[in-house]
């Protein structure tokens, strides 16, 4: 029950949202699947060299958007339940980050054509990794 | 609210005519890590030992728990974990025979606690003391602070001369052994990116005073640079909270404390020119900008 996550001290990206980061990119790969445990928060945060208020954080973020979910008693698991969160909400979260890039690819001067073929490529990445780990498909 | 685990007020101190503490007041909560930081010579270690009772204040009163660090010296000193900067120990003392002497001044020592320490922290009883490792060294000080089961532990920068895996590894100890047990751990060190992933507050020392002190991950988010497209002279006159003005070519970045949309505002306004850009920064920038930032003062522009 070990998940990898590094933290990087010299970002300007507060650890909690490191650690958030990470473990959706996690389970975007498959490298997390529904159903698997997690660490505790002690033991994550020991591994980690981090306070636990600040774990605990991430936990409770990561359950109240339903990417993972508590049993009480026996541990913390990756839940099912991201795809009960409203088609709405997921596009809205989505959209927020195409809106970034779309600023930065506006801003150096890469052009919409660009910007799609490389979105796709990076898409495909993930799915592949998917793939690979042997994790169930979205469609 | 609970009573505070260590509480300082109004802290002045100076040796001879040099004035290291100049008003400090700090508030430590129950069951906290808390992260004392400050550049060398800021007076962290001056703070901790007046704490301890080991210096005289000129003015000022320090608490921890009820117990009055200058009234209550050896009290205080039963009740609380202390590990002093680049502790000195025994060289010729084993590391077994150090464990036994220094238990013999705590009447409140736990042997089998100490026992399953050494365990615990990796440390070969039989080695003498000058024979350890740095890291060996810094754990067997920790051990030597916490056998006699404090509620509340100082530790003047116990990282300081470690490489980043011994580091590490002790922060790991604070954490599992002292957080997860509910200890109150008040920590000095200079390296804000240390006390980032460990400590539920941070108060930064300079010269004498506190500039800052808050949650360590609202820190993060309060204090943010913008660039203002500027060619001539700018002011800034009554907008609060600006830590640090510089010119870059064309541009000038100002460095704000608790920030929000509506300061923006009001620092566009001022200057009359707009925000080009607006940036996070890391901790050693915001370490930076609060004990060498110039405060919009001797900006030249």
């Amino acid at each position: 029950m070990i998940i990898f996550i590094r933290i990087e001290p010299s970002s300007p990206v507060p650890i909690y949202r490191q650690i958030i980061d990470q473990i959706r990119y996690q389970i975007a790969t498959g490298a997390l699947k529904e159903g698997d445990q997690v660490p505790s928060v002690r033991q994550l945060a020991n591994n980690l060299a981090v306070n636990q208020n600040t774990i605990l954080k991430v936990y409770n973020q990561l359950c109240s958007e339903k990417v993972l979910r508590i049993e009480r008693g026996s541990g913390t698991f990756v839940a099912a339940g991201r795809h009960s969160i409203p088609a709405v909400e997921r596009k809205k979260t989505v959209g927020k980050l195409l809106r970034e890039a779309a600023v930065q690819a506006i801003h150096l001067d890469i052009s919409l054509e660009q910007m799609k073929e490389q979105l796709e490529k990076e898409y495909e990445a993930i799915r592949l990794m998917r793939n690979k780990t042997g994790a169930k498909s979205n469609e | 609210m609970n009573e505070p685990a260590i509480k300082i007020e109004g802290l002045h101190f100076s040796y001879g005519r040099k004035k290291v503490l100049r008003g400090v007041d700090l508030e430590v909560p129950v069951g906290s890590i808390f992260g004392f930081l400050g550049r060398n010579g800021s007076g962290k270690t001056t703070t901790i030992k007046i704490l301890l009772g080991l210096l005289k204040p000129d003015a000022g009163v320090c608490k921890i728990g009820s117990l009055d660090s200058q009234k209550d010296v050896m009290k205080v000193r039963q009740s609380v974990g202390y590990m002093a900067e680049d502790q000195q120990m025994f060289g010729w003392m084993k590391v077994t025979q150090i464990i036994k002497w220094v238990g013999s001044f705590y009447p409140g020592w736990d042997e089998k606690f100490a026992r399953e320490l050494v365990d615990l922290l990796e440390l070969p009883r039989d080695t003498r003391v000058k024979n350890l490792s740095k890291g060996q060294n810094s754990r067997l000080a920790l051990l030597l602070a916490l056998g006699h089961r404090p509620k509340i532990v100082i530790l003047d920068d116990p990282t300081l001369g470690l490489d980043p895996i011994a580091r590490k590894d002790f922060l790991r100890y604070v954490i599992g052994l002292l957080q997860s047990n509910g200890v109150t751990v008040f920590f000095s060190s200079h390296l804000l990116y240390e006390i980032e992933p460990v400590a539920d507050y941070v108060a930064i020392l300079e010269d004498g005073v506190i500039v800052k002190t808050g949650k360590t991950d609202e820190l993060r988010q309060s204090v943010k640079k913008i660039l203002l497209r500027s060619a001539g002279d700018i002011e800034f006159g009554g907008v609060g909270g600006i830590l640090d003005v510089a010119k870059m070519g064309e541009r000038i970045a100002v460095t704000i404390e608790d920030y929000s949309e509506a300061k923006r505002e009001a620092i566009e306004k001022k200057s009359g020119c707009a925000a080009v850009d607006e940036v996070d920064l890391n901790l050693d920038e915001i370490f930076e900008a609060f004990v060498i930032g110039n405060r919009g003062k001797k900006v030249k522009v």
